[in-house]
């Protein structure tokens, strides 16, 4: 990240200036699209250059996406890959006559792609506005304007005592801190915990909080990463939607542990409830006295702020989260430095996913041993996980750690509906590895799924069945993979184009450049996106050859 | 603290980058998006190296010297990713670069030759504008190393230019897209100074690239 | 047949080290050098891409001389110095050899300058030389000289990094120094405090911390209110005052008149922002004070100097990294020009002419006796042209007729002269007033060495011949002098900066082969070893000690009243060099094709200008003509032009007034009358806007 911009966004940020996204944003939402006038008063407003405020206005797809009297996002996540092979892309862009990216020509309707709206439990998911209609009449419905607010269903637990999802809303966790714990007694408990990131980094919550607290800087943030783009995953919609206080529950008690005053949560736009929902927990909490200058009347203090993203599945890396929170491009930062050192405003940042910091407040209620015991095996705590829509009974589920997966799948999302079989699964998101049939009784846990090339990932488990053509896959993967590659590597920006360009042609992949491409990515780019999209080709090539047409 | 750089030990201070490391021993690394004159990028990955003990190749210049680090500038693995990383990279330029751009240099330095067809795919498309009396903005040559923005950042102070677009998209625009002399472009020329294709290059030297 | 050479910018005082590459006798392109001190691989338009003048067309290639008819027509060298030789000739046996006066290039090398001053003061027999620092940063030279001891800058560009903080007065370094103004800028961004202090708002205090905007002549109570802060708030270095200073309880005294509300009556600067200002400076752990011609072209612009560097030293900061007080010098070898005593009162190193030991090591080494009383500075030459007195002049590298004063009084000296030599590389406005024009050479054609605003020696090269039959101007001049019958016997500029090695204690150990890629900061001990920092023991004054000085506030020489209602500052722009000379015959041209006048938007309501109108800018001295374009960058009550183009004239509107001490023009400050001129007439009235 540039240290000059980022110096230019923090002066105008202590005057209380707009992030230059922010005002882009609006001006779509008043008039559809971004002029260069819009530009130039972004730029004005928030201290930006000019240039800057172009690059991020070219960035983001809702910036990007011009915008029509009626404006239609069509989901290609991979879950509704699964339920429909894309048939209800085509579906709705015949049906409306518009092509993707566009609006028609009279200004009366868009249509955009977006990846994941959240509902994948019931694929396909189509959005109008803010009502997001899903399901097999969803396509049907649109079309005749009659869009209907789908349903969601509620989560449900695995375990019988305490955990995540039976905690109550009372914020006993921060009181319990605040009253018997010092800031360095919360961090040694966090780190005893051993909780582990469940972004799908799993980074150790408490090394990363220790270095911000032994960081020097004048103030420090603790981010909370809501930017769930995995197409499959919608925990953190649950969690942000549905127990918001959890989350500025487990942010209070990062900011008290790593002495931050002020807490940031970055949201997604395909979510379009989850800043509303949030927004009004940090009203509740101040009046409360539970976030504030003076948290439970302590001498702590510490605030929240809600930020929407724009439109891009990369800003959940943790550099490029930090550039999109500051009203950049989301692009990717090298590091060192890291953002525990160096983050938001050039100070030091904790960031961390969203479900992560939920787990906090049973660390801090319940202790660390009682946190460690709630799974077998090496990893504690518990996961949320959650289902696509071939399941028999989809949603999101808590559940322990090692469990077999294919007691998740079958005891407990019912197995596939209408007599479909597993063919196989994607666990953890798009740069997940396959996990075909025949390995369903791996140990749901970080290892355990890494052995078998595959990951743990932020949870999302997606089936696909016997109708899934595991070269459309592959070359669905490869399109997400390239269209969300933020630009900067080169490796990633160029080679996942052409290993998309060699999958969507006709005929066979030459095994060899495939081979070669793959290893430059996943060892010569600059993040997590770049070096994880082969994994799922990988395992493809292992378990399915005949199907993917390499020779 | 001390380095062992190709078997020779270095004495290095507390923040010297491993390619720091590297020329202070007297040897080099290839590079793409690295300039002296900025804070390292770490957007080419061309300037890989082998490190005891790391689970893959290094890049240099982002990689921090830590006591005891132990480098090998001519592993195989590392060699291979950059000149897989070369060969993308010419991929996707109208044709081979001009024989004196530093990218042309490493590419024969990599021993990746200029063979064109071996990516076929897109190529950016997008005419050459050459309204400023001293600069030419040709973006089919960009690559997107982000040197030029950088050295209007971190060098002159400009902000005129950026990085536009995402993913294989990427390219750069001066301003609002506007060409140099409609943004706050002050022609110092610190970026055609460090562009390694030409795709920023003095309008007077454009004859004697293409020959 | 290519040619790459590393030399030294022409245009600014930052002196940037560059790469030239030339091709069959052109220069094809010039790139900076990555390991230039000033410029650490960076440089701006004019280094880099304005060296398309060097083969333009109209360089001068041949002698001119000018027929009776009154054209120049070519002529051959030999013609050319003979007419020279008998015109100076018969001018000093029938009037003296202070009829003659000579005027140097600032903008040529060190060397030149030598030659320059030693024909005159050895060939022909007159200490009558000067050159342009005199309109520029002279009142600096004086003012250092007298309360430092030295005259230069006391650190160098390295001190901008290491600042905590910073003051900027009376420069726009973005525009008129760009790789200095960019390295400040990058350097506010790293954390420096830095205050600006402008009447406009230029684009460096985007960057700082807080921006000034005194009215335009009012510097003086500014400083001495910020010193009246920094003594009242007990910030001073009481052990640095005592210890190395003399002078202060007369300073401590005046300060008592100039208090943060009396500076707002003068200046119009808030009270608050005054003592916020002087904080920022005193209680930084370093801290540096950067000026331009902002501070020097006034009529107390000396003073000023002198109260900055009472500032500097009641807070202790001179003579460590990041605490420096760093004038910006205009010229790539204004620095330079007046080291090497092209000057009517000094000899290279600012050695007096008076001094009996320096002048008669001097006339020793020449062979020759030369009288102890200061020769004539600029000013008094133009007069005494016209009051008859001085009948000749050699007018090296500078165009007086555009860029000095009061053009009209410039026009009435030159057309008084009976003969007027000039030296330079294009044709321009004071060649038309010249019997004899010699075809010079530019920095990218001539050897030598430029003195930039650190002090530092740099090296120039050719990249190419000069074109046609212009020669080098060191060759021009030191076959002039012999001519004259006093052969210097250099053959090379090399062998000349022997000699000024020899003759100047703080040249000692400068050689051509030491000086290298680095360059040297003078002094320069004998054994080599340059100075990057001055003062850090001691003061070059005698006992070591600095001198402040109690200067009160006096009011600058042009002041408004009902004539001519509003303030005229003037200055300089990015893409052009001052007469504009080389960058206007290059593409800069193209980028920046005329010259505009700012005006505040209260200002063009009140006097029915509209953006983009034609306007007439009238002062008691002249009338010019330019389009205006309204800002908010500056403050009502004044307006704002630079003078690159000679079709704006603009210095005909300044006048008389100078500095005291040192006749530096007063070109920041003029009283005009400002009115758009009508291209049409209006057919409509207009309804005056409202309140």
């Amino acid at each position: 990240m540039s240290r000059n911009l980022v110096e230019i966004i923090r002066r105008h940020h202590e005057l209380g200036a707009p992030t230059a996204l922010e005002v882009l944003k609006d001006a779509v939402a008043d008039h559809g699209e971004i002029t260069d006038d819009d530009r130039r008063r972004a730029a004005a407003r928030s201290g930006l250059p000019e240039a800057a405020v172009h690059g991020v206005s070219t960035f983001y797809d809702d910036l990007l996406a011009p915008r029509g009297e009626r404006h239609i996002s069509v989901c290609t996540g991979t879950a509704c890959f699964a339920a429909t092979a894309d048939a209800h892309v085509a579906e709705l862009r015949d049906g409306l006559g518009c092509e993707l990216g566009e609006r028609s020509a009279d200004g009366s309707v868009s249509l955009a792609e977006t990846v994941c709206l959240g509902y994948c439990h019931s694929s396909p998911a189509v959005r109008e506005g803010d009502i997001v209609d899903a399901g097999p009449g969803a396509v049907r419905r649109v079309l005749g304007g009659a869009a209907a607010p789908a349903r969601e269903p509620p989560p449900r637990s695995a375990l019988d005592g305490p955990a995540l999802l039976a905690i109550g809303h009372d914020w006993a966790g921060l009181s319990r801190a605040i009253a018997t714990l010092t800031p360095d007694e919360l961090l040694e408990q966090v780190k005893d915990a051993e909780v582990r990131g469940r972004g799908g980094a799993g980074f150790p919550a408490g090394s990363k909080w220790e270095f911000a607290r032994n960081a020097e800087g004048e103030r420090k943030f603790i981010v909370a990463n809501g930017d769930e783009g995995d197409p499959g995953s919608y925990i953190d919609k649950l969690l942000m939607e549905e127990r918001p206080e959890l989350l500025l529950e487990g942010m209070a008690l990062a900011g008290y542990a790593v002495g931050a005053d002020h807490g940031f949560v970055l949201t997604r736009s395909e979510y379009p409830r989850s800043k509303p929902a949030l927004e009004w927990a940090v009203v509740v909490a101040r009046r409360a006295g539970l976030l504030g200058p003076s948290v439970l009347g302590s001498e702590f203090a510490f605030d929240v702020t809600i930020v929407e993203g724009a439109g891009s599945y990369v800003v959940g890396e943790e550099t490029a989260l930090l550039a999109c929170l500051q009203g950049l491009r989301g692009t990717v930062s090298a590091r060192p430095p890291f953002p525990a050192q160096r983050g938001l405003h050039g100070l030091p940042t904790v960031v961390n996913n969203v479900e992560t910091l939920c787990n906090i407040p049973l660390v801090a209620r319940e202790g660390a041993e009682h946190y460690a015991q709630l799974s077998p095996g090496p990893t504690s705590g518990t996961k949320l996980v959650c289902f696509n829509e071939r399941f028999e009974r989809p949603g999101v589920y808590e559940v322990s750690f090692a469990t077999p997966v294919r007691e998740l799948c079958q005891e407990l999302a019912g197995g596939l509906r209408d007599g479909h079989t597993i063919k196989a699964l994607q666990i953890g998101g798009p740069l997940g590895g396959i996990l075909p049939a025949s390995l369903l009784d791996t140990p749901f846990d970080f290892d355990d799924l890494a052995a078998v090339g595959c990951m743990l990932g932020h949870g999302g488990i997606v089936a696909f069945d016997e109708t899934t053509d595991m070269r459309a896959l592959a070359t669905h993967l490869l399109h997400f993979g390239a269209t969300e590659s933020c630009g900067k590597c080169f490796p990633c920006r160029i080679g996942l184009r052409r290993a998309h360009e060699m999958f969507a042609a006709d005929g066979d992949v030459d095994r060899e450049r495939v081979e070669a491409l793959l290893e430059t990515l996943e060892l010569g780019s600059l993040c997590a996106h770049g070096s994880g999209v082969p994994a799922p080709i990988r395992s493809l090539l292992e378990h399915f050859p005949d199907e993917l047409g390499v020779a | 603290m001390r380095v062992e750089i190709d078997g020779t030990d270095v004495e290095v201070q507390d923040g010297t980058t491993v390619l720091q490391a590297v020329r202070a021993a007297g040897g080099d690394v290839p590079t793409l998006c690295f300039d002296e004159r900025q804070e390292p990028f770490g957007a080419c990955r061309v300037c890989m190296v082998g490190v005891r003990g790391a689970p893959g190749p290094m890049p240099a210049c982002t990689t921090p010297c830590r006591d005891g680090m132990r480098v090998d500038t001519a592993d195989e693995t590392a060699r291979r990713i950059a000149a897989a990383t070369v060969e993308l990279v010419l991929s996707e330029l109208p044709e081979a670069p001009a024989e004196n751009t530093e990218l042309a240099v490493i590419a024969r330095d990599l021993g990746v030759d200029g063979e064109r067809l071996r990516w076929p795919g897109a190529r950016h498309e997008r005419p050459d504008d050459l309204r400023h009396p001293y600069l030419a903005l040709r973006q089919e040559w960009c690559i997107s190393c982000g040197r030029c923005v950088r050295a209007c950042d971190e060098v002159q102070g400009a902000f005129a230019l950026t990085a536009t677009g995402r993913g294989f998209a990427s390219n750069i625009a001066a301003g609002m897209d506007q060409g140099f002399r409609e943004s706050t472009c002050v022609s110092c020329g610190a970026c055609a100074d460090t562009c390694p294709t030409g795709a920023i290059t003095e309008i007077s030297l454009l004859g004697m690239i293409e020959r | 047949m290519t040619q790459d050479v590393t030399t030294t910018c022409g245009y600014c005082g930052v002196g940037c080290r560059l790469e030239a590459h030339a091709t069959d006798g052109r220069v094809v392109s010039i790139s900076p050098a990555l390991d230039g001190p000033a410029n650490k691989g960076h440089t701006c338009l004019k280094g880099r891409f304005a060296h398309q003048f060097s083969r333009h067309r109209e360089r001068l290639s041949t002698p001119l001389i000018r027929a009776d008819g009154g054209d120049l027509r070519p002529a051959s060298w030999d013609e050319a110095i003979a007419l020279i030789v008998s015109e100076l000739t018969r001018i000093r046996d029938a009037d003296g050899p202070d009829a003659i006066a000579g005027l140097a290039s600032s903008r040529a090398t060190n060397e030149d300058c030598y030659v320059m001053q030693r024909m005159m003061r050895a060939a022909i027999g007159t200490h009558n030389i000067d050159n342009c620092s005199r309109v520029c940063h002279s009142p600096t030279s004086w003012a250092l000289r007298k309360s430092l001891g030295l005259s230069g800058a006391t650190g160098s560009f390295d001190d901008i990094e290491a600042a905590d903080a910073a003051i900027l007065i009376g420069a726009n370094p973005t525009e008129a120094h760009p790789v200095a103004g960019a390295r400040i800028k990058q350097a506010t961004l790293r954390g420096c405090q830095l205050v600006t202090i402008d009447p406009r708002r230029i684009e460096l205090a985007d960057y700082g911390v807080l921006h000034l905007a005194p009215r335009p002549g009012t510097n003086a109570a500014l400083v001495l209110g910020l010193a009246h802060v920094v003594a009242r708030d007990g910030l001073t270095d009481e052990a640095f005052l005592a210890q190395r200073t003399e002078g202060y309880a007369q300073t401590r005294a005046l300060l008592e008149d100039y208090t943060p509300v009396d500076v707002q009556r003068i200046s119009g600067v808030p009270a608050a922002d005054l003592e916020r200002a002087a904080h920022i400076y005193a209680q930084a752990a370093e801290a540096s004070v950067m000026w331009g011609l902002g501070v020097t072209e006034h009529r107390y612009g000396s003073e000023v100097v002198r109260l900055i560097c009472n500032l500097a030293l009641m807070c202790g900061k001179v003579g460590r990294p990041g605490s420096a007080l760093l004038p910006l010098r205009g010229q790539n070898n204004v620095q330079g020009s007046s080291d090497m005593g092209a000057l009517p009162d000094t000899f290279t190193g600012y050695q007096s002419v008076g001094d009996e030991d320096v002048a008669r090591r001097f006339e020793q080494r020449w062979g020759v006796t030369m009288k102890r009383e200061r020769g004539l500075k600029i000013p008094e030459m133009f007069d005494a042209a016209v009051a008859g007195d001085l009948k000749a002049m050699f007018i090296f590298g500078e165009d007086v007729a555009q860029t000095d004063p009061d053009t009209t009084h410039v026009i009435e000296a030159l057309e008084a002269l009976e003969f007027l030599v000039v030296q330079d590389i294009f044709e321009n406005e004071t060649t038309r007033y010249a019997d004899v024009v010699l075809p010079a050479s530019s920095f990218l054609e001539k050897g030598g060495t430029f003195t930039n605003a650190e002090r530092r020696i740099q090296l120039v090269a050719p990249a190419i011949d000069p074109p046609g039959d212009a020669r080098t101007d060191f060759e021009i001049l030191t076959t002039i002098s012999a001519a004259l019958g006093h052969d210097m016997g250099f053959a090379s500029p090399a062998d000349a900066m022997d000699e000024i090695a020899a003759l100047t204690p703080d040249w000692a150990g400068v050689s051509h082969e030491r000086i290298g890629r680095r360059g040297l900061q003078w002094p320069v001990a004998a054994d080599g070893t340059d100075s990057p920092i001055l003062y850090a023991e001691t003061f070059a004054l005698p006992g070591g000690r600095a001198q402040l000085a109690a200067l009160p506030y006096k009011p600058p020489g042009s002041e408004v009243c009902a004539e001519f209602g509003v303030i005229l500052v003037t200055g300089r722009r990015l893409e052009h060099y001052n007469a504009g000379t080389m960058t206007r015959r290059t593409a800069n041209l193209d980028l920046v094709g005329a010259e505009w006048l700012e005006i505040h938007p209260d200002d063009a309501a009140r006097l029915w200008i509209e953006d983009g109108a034609l306007v007439s800018v009238r002062s008691a001295h002249g009338r010019i003509e330019l389009h205006a374009r309204v800002t908010t960058r500056i403050e009502p009550g004044h307006v704002f032009t630079a003078f690159h183009f000679p079709e704006v004239r603009t210095n005909l509107l300044i006048g008389p007034s100078a500095d005291v001490n040192t006749s530096c023009p007063e070109y920041k400050v003029v009283a005009v009358d400002v009115r758009p001129v009508s291209e049409e007439p209006r057919r409509t009235p207009a309804i005056a806007a409202a309140g």
